[in-house]
């Protein structure tokens, strides 16, 4: 069992061997922090260092990754921990590759890496969009900027509607002895009003599983500034990214601003702006979170034209089980825009039988029209 | 592997619990580096019952704390025995006692209601083992307070002052992830994800647990239920699911697996109507003849 473990010998070579490892599984997007890395480093003195497969675990252990971390990990250790470094990661090379770009080509915005040709990155196997001329994909730069301040205002208004329906319980509830005691000091050790307690009512929370595919581009935008107002003014809110994989994205969302955050997504999640496997994503989602996301306070929105050359049984599996779990299931597509609209997308129709509501979103009037569903 | 690793695979072992090295090392680590180890993993894959062993292993008590929505600090730490200290009140006001004696009396360690946290870390007699089960049941604010029990291992009744821990108990958490765990308090714990055994490990515990059984049939309903869990099922089946169902067809006197007796005792491997539909007569008869073939 035992093997080289690949290790320069010497405390001071592990650790920095072991602090460039985290750095990598941190550019890779899973989260190391400081104490995590001492936490390694301290399970790396108690095991035999010798024994690749025991430092595996160890640093497994360790390092608290999550079931859903694992791949990257796996992978990550196999370069960094058997002698070879791997300065060439791309993980580690995202980061100085330079900050993809979104550009207008007189029609529509596309997202684009900057060493790209814009068109380059089209649709794989979404089929071309025909209702393309949306409000939406007809913003100019500026009007997008004003947009997102004015999303920002809705999502704020969205989330004090949510908590003023918050409403506290005075009389009912079950005796809370030991507030009462201390109430009865007031009045000399006798108990006029007995103090009680109750539940207060869950909050809302939001999943948000989002289309980044080529037949969404010129969406994607406005609507995921959407999606990280809502973030900002509530704290349970889950944003994943989906084309070909899905990919969490709700902590690359930078406080900074959207601009920055768009840079971090478009470099986070591969195959931006390429094809659609809206049923595999959906249920890689109900594998990996349904336990964790979902449950009965959950409403989940969904972003995306239902364009797919998928599996749509399997996209029905996944949103029958979403369905079960949820509170509800909002599906916003932004073609319904268009009069001559029909669901006829076979991944739309797969899923609409499980969708609670089914609205357009293409203009900032059919997002207001959301605020009605959610508050 | 280190000596240290293995001699704890074997205790674990010796007390009835088949570890696999990463749940040997986790629990190593956890008790080399004093830290909470939080062991995650689907619902009957043994998850508790390794805290269990762990207490066994050293011989020590095993302190439970079983969360559930709206478990609260009054619940897992202390209370005072509100309705003793009013009777003793009412009792006093007949004697005429100084006020300051009254007090010290009715606030006394006895007046205490000592709950799971509490009495884990006031044990004399050596560390205790703290289970806190199910922790992704309890609220998040809950969580935050764990965690401040957790990092100081003392706690602070206004009444008589700071008790600090006597010993650093072992602490195990587990979760179902019904929720997901806070990021603090994931940090800091060493983490363990556990997995449904594989073929080897279960039949071995199998074996261990249900002495009765006949290797033949042991390794068929093994075999079955590995096969079973690959499907895809709403609720797959544990390791407590695989042991209640040997039990029952060793109870039954079945030698070997037939699908009249897997239709009957279904209900032990699967918890869900879904799944019992959906694995009908054609998929038993599958999952059999995978089963019984000769390897």
């Amino acid at each position: 069992m035992s093997e080289n473990s690949g290790l320069s010998p010497g405390a001071h070579g592990i650790v920095a061997q072991l602090a460039k490892f985290a750095g990598a599984l941190r550019a890779a997007g899973v989260r190391v922090g400081l104490t995590d890395e001492f936490d390694a480093a301290a399970a790396l003195t108690l095991v035999d260092l010798l024994d690749r497969a025991e430092v595996h675990r160890a640093l497994r252990i360790a390092f608290k990754l999550p079931r859903d971390a694992w791949e990257i990990f796996d992978r990550l250790f196999e370069e960094y921990w058997d002698g070879r470094r791997a300065p060439q990661h791309p993980a580690l090379q995202r980061e100085p590759r330079g900050p993809a770009q979104w550009r207008w080509d007189g029609e529509r915005v596309h997202l684009a890496a900057p060493d790209e040709a814009p068109e380059s990155a089209g649709e794989r196997y979404s089929p071309e969009a025909v209702l393309r001329r949306k409000p939406f994909d007809q913003f100019s730069e500026s009007e997008l900027a004003a947009m997102e301040k004015l999303l920002a205002r809705l999502a704020l208004k969205l989330a004090t509607l949510r908590s003023r329906r918050l409403v506290p319980a005075v009389s009912r509830g079950i005796v809370d002895l030991r507030r009462s005691f201390r109430r009865a000091l007031a009045s000399d050790g006798d108990f006029l009003k007995l103090a009680r307690r109750s539940r207060p009512l869950d909050e809302t929370r939001f999943v948000v599983l989002y289309d980044t595919s080529g037949s969404m581009d010129a969406y994607t935008r406005v609507l995921l500034a959407f999606a990280f107002a809502l973030r900002r003014v509530m704290k349970r809110v889950e944003i994943f990214a989906f084309n070909t994989r899905l990919v969490r994205v709700t902590r690359m969302i930078a406080p900074a601003g959207i601009p920055q955050s768009l840079i971090r997504l478009s470099a986070g999640v591969p195959d931006w702006s390429g094809g659609t496997r809206i049923g595999g994503c959906l249920a890689e989602f109900v594998a990996l979170y349904k336990q964790t996301l979902i449950d009965r306070n959950t409403t989940i929105i969904c972003v995306s034209d239902g364009l797919d050359h998928g599996d749509s049984v399997q996209l029905a599996g996944a949103m029958r089980e979403l369905r079960a779990r949820a509170r509800r299931i909002i599906w916003l597509n932004p073609l319904p825009g268009d009069p001559r609209y029909r669901p006829e997308a076979a991944g739309m129709r797969a899923a609409l039988p499980f969708v609670d509501h089914f609205r357009p979103a293409h203009n900032l009037e059919s997002l207001q029209g959301l605020l009605r569903l959610v508050a | 592997m280190n000596e240290d690793i293995r001699s704890t695979q074997a205790a674990m072992e010796r007390c009835g619990y088949i570890a696999e090295p990463a749940i040997a090392t986790a629990v190593y680590l956890a008790k080399e580096m004093q830290k909470p180890l939080l062991v995650e993993g689907e619902a009957g894959v043994g998850k508790t019952e390794i805290a269990k062993v762990l207490a066994r292993m050293l011989a020590t008590e095993l302190v439970r704390l079983q969360c559930y929505e709206g478990l609260d600090a009054n619940t897992a730490l202390y209370e005072w025995n509100y309705q003793r200290q009013l009777l003793r009140l009412k009792i006093a006001e007949r004697e005429a006692r100084e006020p300051e004696k009254l007090e010290q009396l009715i606030f006394g360690r006895e007046y205490l209601l000592e709950r799971p946290l509490l009495r884990a870390i006031t044990r004399r007699e050596g560390p205790a083992v703290l289970l806190i089960d199910e922790i992704d049941r309890a609220d998040e604010g809950f969580e935050a307070f764990l965690l401040e029990v957790l990092s100081d291992f003392q706690i602070t009744i206004p009444e008589l002052g700071t008790i600090r821990a006597e010993h650093i108990p072992l602490v195990v958490l587990t979760s179902n992830r019904s929720r997901e765990i806070g990021d603090a308090l994931r940090r800091r714990c060493l983490y363990l994800y556990v997995e449904h055994p594989g073929f080897e490990k279960e039949l071995r515990i199998l074996h261990s647990k249900v002495p009765g059984v006949n290797e033949q049939l042991a390794r068929t309903i093994t075999r079955f239920v590995q096969r079973l869990r690959a499907r895809d099922l709403r609720k797959r089946p544990g390791v407590a699911e695989t042991l209640d169902w040997t039990q029952a067809l060793v109870h039954l006197h079945s030698d070997a697996l037939d699908a009249e007796t897997v239709h009957a005792t279904l209900g032990c491997l699967l918890k869900d109507e879904h799944d019992i539909r959906a694995t009908a007569k054609e998929s038993v008869a599958e999952l059999l003849v995978y089963a019984t073939a000769p390897e």
